[in-house]
């Protein structure tokens, strides 16, 4: 049976109707304004499917030798960061590469759910060693980024990353025991702060105490949702967008453009739909013919679910302000360009497990 | 180790939790969603018409008042405005330089217009300078595409062309208070603070229009979504004749005064001069402190309206209140006569007469016509105080006439007992009284309402000041004929005799006149030391005139008040006769216009 035939029918047809309802709600966004932007996210699109497409070709063998060099690879970057890296937005997060700017901790995301899938791929959660290991791998690039200071990106990775580490096994006890002493650890952590640290983490928290700032923008796009109603004021008719009330409308508060114009509906829409693909990622996870493989995708599936999550929580003011896209539908190339890639291995770990038994045993992510 | 199957279990168990949690944390955002799009949908939806329609008003302009023919008394000027939009300017500095040499600003002004555009939005219009004239501004217009940013703005403003002789009447406006704002009033906009301008404040105002922009997050105009018109302020009428009170100005000259002219039917004021007067368009274009204190201080008080505010003895135009009350009476003196020696006595006393050698023979005809204060120190005596109060008050004095210009003076009347606990007023203050001195004093508006009164046989008008209304009689007095007769023959005496004390100022007038002649004293005579004093101008008695005509069919009333005017003969009579004769002459040829 041939790739084609293979293909994840619910994954294709979930990632089109995204694609469909991104592009749309982008022009909606940049229609008053910049309309480039929108045929720029057309090119970013069409280079993220060529992306997708050839990662469907790639054998899960092969992403298992690309995983250790990827995550070194991100974490030089990281490290390089405070040297070369760019200030933007009160922090130096990016690194000008001459052609583009990439952000390190948005591929370490990725390169570090991928570590852990492989060095769980034959070791349990539930083993102290490996379980220490893991921490280490998680712990320098998230010290790294907090320190940049991106406590948001910093406390996404950890997330992300436990997600993975539960899946492949660590045991309830540590994991309560772990939870119940974070409290006790977090007063340690904040009485050994400055004080602009602690001004970060403030504002972090809680945005209305800048109102001109952070607060503002929060402001602004939970009027632009509530205005929305039920039904929407309808496509390219949201007056919180079209007049720019709102803030990076066409970046992380895209969202706001989608509720406000389309309202409860599009909103429930849009969850349902990020629902079927997640819930289908690790379906596909479940049925996967590796360990590796498996925990490939819930680790994938954790950073969409974290970025929808933390995404539309902040932008409708239930959680503070973390700069993570709206999968599929914020504008940005690189993001775009990463997701499909990690869709693309998805549907490649759907393709090799089509028609095969799931894993039963533990299994070098190697062969 | 490796528990093969409880591993694959764990696994699938943990995925399973985590899809559950998935779904948790979607129906999280469902119920936000819910909350926010739904149950507060309302509130976001007015939030976020707020942000986007921004209301600007639009301000109404305000009704003209004009006087009775219809000439311009308080109108609206078109002025131009100089505005700047600071963000559409490239050069700030070098700007205002060439604005500066262009329109000879001077520093001073450019400082404080500098500091106006700091304090702005710098995409809203700010104003430079405020009504300026076509003139002014033509430079500047012809090289306006030199000044981007720049730009010269029509509007109107206040004006009022007989400023000085009407600015009692018609008041001023200024520009709004913090506490007009809480009335409702706008920053920019001018509010009447004195006279007519202060009374008709409401109807002149009219209503406000509104613009409803669409405004982007910047504040820049995207649409204009709705306009509601502003509603013009209603012009009124008054029935001032402006022509009549700049006669009666030039007439008074530059004595301090006052001139009240009537229609005896109707009440409404034809004049109603107050001199000096002062400039009100200095209001309007932003009146500086030194100039108000300059009024406030001025000895003459020029912001004083004393045709309404200030009350004076009345002299002998008072005289016709104890004829009333004698006639009435039916007092024995008042049909017969006395003999004036130049003086009464009373007591140890001698009350003068104003002609030492004494009047003769004098009956309440020749009283008037002469003046004798004799005849009248007599009446007041046989009267007693309260008779003579009580008239008077019937004839309107000692109460507010109720013209439409407030604040009024009520003047003053002796009350009917005096008072620091005496039982009885001594019979020389009765007498005092008699002849309008003492404790009584009278505005020029109650001065000529009574002449109205006597001319139209007894109604005791409201002053109007508007034309057209409807006449209210305030009350009717109840007089015989035959008495009304006698004062009338004798007031047209005063000045058809060859002696009587108007005769030379008003008997050649173009209209028979009947009136009479008052010189207040403003010092007891007796005090002659203060007559010759050095502010001698300051204890001159107060010339009075009041009178009506024509005589055989009255239609105007007139009052004149000169303060320390000298004899009211010599002094306000001529007023009156520069009045009746401006009037006549224009009814003649409204007549003759008319007629055939």
């Amino acid at each position: 049976m041939n790739i084609f035939h293979r293909l994840d029918r619910v994954l294709l047809l979930c990632l089109l109707s995204l694609a469909v309802i991104g592009m749309t709600t982008l022009y909606g966004a940049v229609h008053a304004g910049d309309v480039s932007i929108w045929y720029k996210q057309g090119v970013y699109w069409l280079v993220g499917i060529a992306a997708f497409t050839v990662m469907c070709f790639i054998p899960i063998r092969m992403i298992g030798l690309l995983v250790w060099p990827v995550y070194l690879l991100a974490l030089l970057m990281l490290i390089l960061v405070p040297f070369v890296g760019d200030v933007q937005m009160g922090a130096r997060r990016w690194i000008n590469l001459g052609f583009a700017n990439i952000q390190p901790s948005e591929l370490m995301k990725w390169a570090l759910v991928l570590l852990l899938a492989y060095w769980f791929a034959m070791r349990e959660a539930s083993s102290l060693k490996a379980f220490a290991a893991a921490l280490l791998f998680v712990g320098v690039p998230a010290g790294l980024i907090v320190i940049q200071p991106d406590l948001g990106t910093a406390l996404v990775l950890c997330l992300a990353a436990s997600a993975v580490i539960l899946v492949a096994g660590f045991p309830w006890k540590w994991f309560l025991a772990l939870v119940a002493a974070s409290p006790f650890a977090l007063y340690v952590l904040w009485h050994n702060m400055l004080d602009y640290q602690k001004g970060r983490v403030l504002s972090f928290l809680n945005p209305e105490l800048d109102p001109l700032g952070k607060g503002y923008h929060v402001i602004q796009s939970s009027i632009a949702i509530g205005s929305g109603g039920i039904f929407g004021k309808g496509y390219l008719e949201g007056s919180q967008s079209r007049l720019h009330f709102l803030p990076e409308q066409h970046t992380d508060f895209i969202f706001a453009v989608l509720a406000e114009e389309g309202g409860l509906i599009a909103s429930s829409i849009l969850f349902l739909l990020y629902g079927i693909l997640i819930t289908r990622i690790l379906i596909i996870a479940l049925r996967a013919h590796s360990r590796f493989a498996g925990l490939a995708c819930v680790g994938i599936a954790s950073i969409f679910t974290l970025y929808v999550f933390v995404n539309i929580g902040m932008v409708s003011g239930m959680l503070p302000v973390v700069g993570v896209p709206l999968p599929f539908i914020s504008y940005g190339g690189s993001a775009l360009l990463s997701m499909l890639v990690a869709l693309g291995l998805v549907m490649r770990v759907a393709i090799e497990s089509n028609g095969q038994v799931s894993w039963q045993r533990p299994s070098s992510p190697l062969s | 180790m490796w528990n093969q199957l409880e591993v694959r279990r764990r696994y699938d168990q943990r995925i399973y939790i985590f899809m559950v949690f998935l779904f948790c944390l979607m129906l999280l955002l469902f119920g936000r969603m819910v909350q926010l799009q739904w149950v507060q949908y309302s509130k976001h939806f007015t939030q976020s018409e707020d942000n986007r329609i921004h209301i600007s008003p639009v301000l109404p302009t305000r009704g003209i008042m004009m006087d009775r023919f219809g000439q311009g008394l308080a109108v609206n000027e078109v002025s131009y405005k100089i505005t700047l939009i600071p963000e559409r300017v490239e050069n700030l500095t070098s700007t205002f330089n060439s604005l500066q040499k262009l329109l000879g600003w001077s520093d001073k002004q450019v400082q404080r217009m500098e500091k106006r555009i700091q304090r702005a939005r710098s995409d809203r219009a700010v104003l430079l300078m405020d009504q300026l004239t076509w003139s002014t501004v033509a430079p500047l217009a012809a090289r306006l595409h030199q000044f981007s940013g720049v730009d010269v703005v029509a509007g109107t403003h206040r004006y009022y062309p007989y400023a000085i002789q009407t600015s009692h009447m018609i008041g001023y406006l200024s520009l709004v208070r913090d506490v007009d704002i809480k009335d409702g009033y706008l920053r920019m906009e001018y509010v009447g603070r004195s006279g007519l301008e202060r009374i008709f404040e409401k109807r002149l105002h009219g209503q406000l229009g509104y613009r409803h922009e669409e405004v982007d997050a910047k504040g820049r105009r995207v649409a204009l979504l709705k306009t509601v018109a502003p509603v013009t302020g209603e012009n009124i009428q008054l029935s001032l004749d402006v022509e009549l009170q700049n006669v009666a100005a030039k007439a008074l000259g530059k004595r301090t005064g006052a001139v009240v002219v009537m229609d005896v039917h109707t009440g409404e004021v034809l004049t109603l001069l107050s001199q000096p007067g002062y400039d009100s368009n200095k209001f309007i274009t932003g009146l500086e402190t030194a100039q108000w204190n300059a009024w406030l201080n001025d000895a003459q008080r020029p912001l004083l309206n004393r045709t309404t505010q200030a009350a004076y003895p009345p002299g002998s135009t008072f005289k016709m209140i104890p004829s009333f009350a004698g006639l009435a009476q039916g007092l024995q003196l008042a049909r017969g006569s006395t003999q004036c020696p130049g003086y009464i006595e009373l007591a140890d006393r001698k009350i003068r007469c104003w002609k030492k050698q004494g009047h003769g023979h004098v009956d309440m005809h020749d009283a008037l016509v002469h003046s004798c204060d004799v005849y009248f120190y007599e009446m007041g005596d046989l009267l007693g105080m309260s008779r003579l109060t009580q008239e008077a008050k019937r004839w309107g004095f000692g109460e507010r006439t109720g013209i439409n210009l407030p604040p009024e003076s009520k003047g003053l009347l002796p009350k009917e007992r005096p008072s620091m606990g005496r039982r009885n007023w001594y019979r020389g203050e009765t007498m005092i009284t008699a002849i309008g001195q003492g404790a009584v004093t009278v505005t020029p508006v109650q001065m000529a309402r009574f002449a109205a009164a006597i001319a139209n046989g007894g109604k005791i008008l409201q002053p109007l000041v508007e034309k057209n209304k409807p006449v209210h009689i305030v009350r009717t007095l109840d007089i015989k004929p035959s008495h009304l007769t006698t004062v009338r023959q004798a007031m047209r005496d005063v000045v058809a005799d060859p002696r009587g004390t108007a005769h030379r100022a008003l008997s050649r007038a173009k209209w028979t006149v009947a009136g009479k002649t008052g010189t207040a004293q403003v010092v007891m005579m007796a005090d002659d030391e203060a007559r010759t004093s050095s502010d001698a101008a300051n204890h001159q008695d107060h010339a009075w005139f009041m009178g009506y005509a024509p005589f055989e069919n009255p239609e105007i009333a007139v009052a004149v008040f000169v303060e320390h005017g000298g004899h009211g003969g010599s002094s306000a009579a001529p007023v009156a006769r520069a009045i009746i004769d401006a009037w006549a002459e224009k009814q003649r040829v409204i007549h003759e216009q008319v007629g055939p």
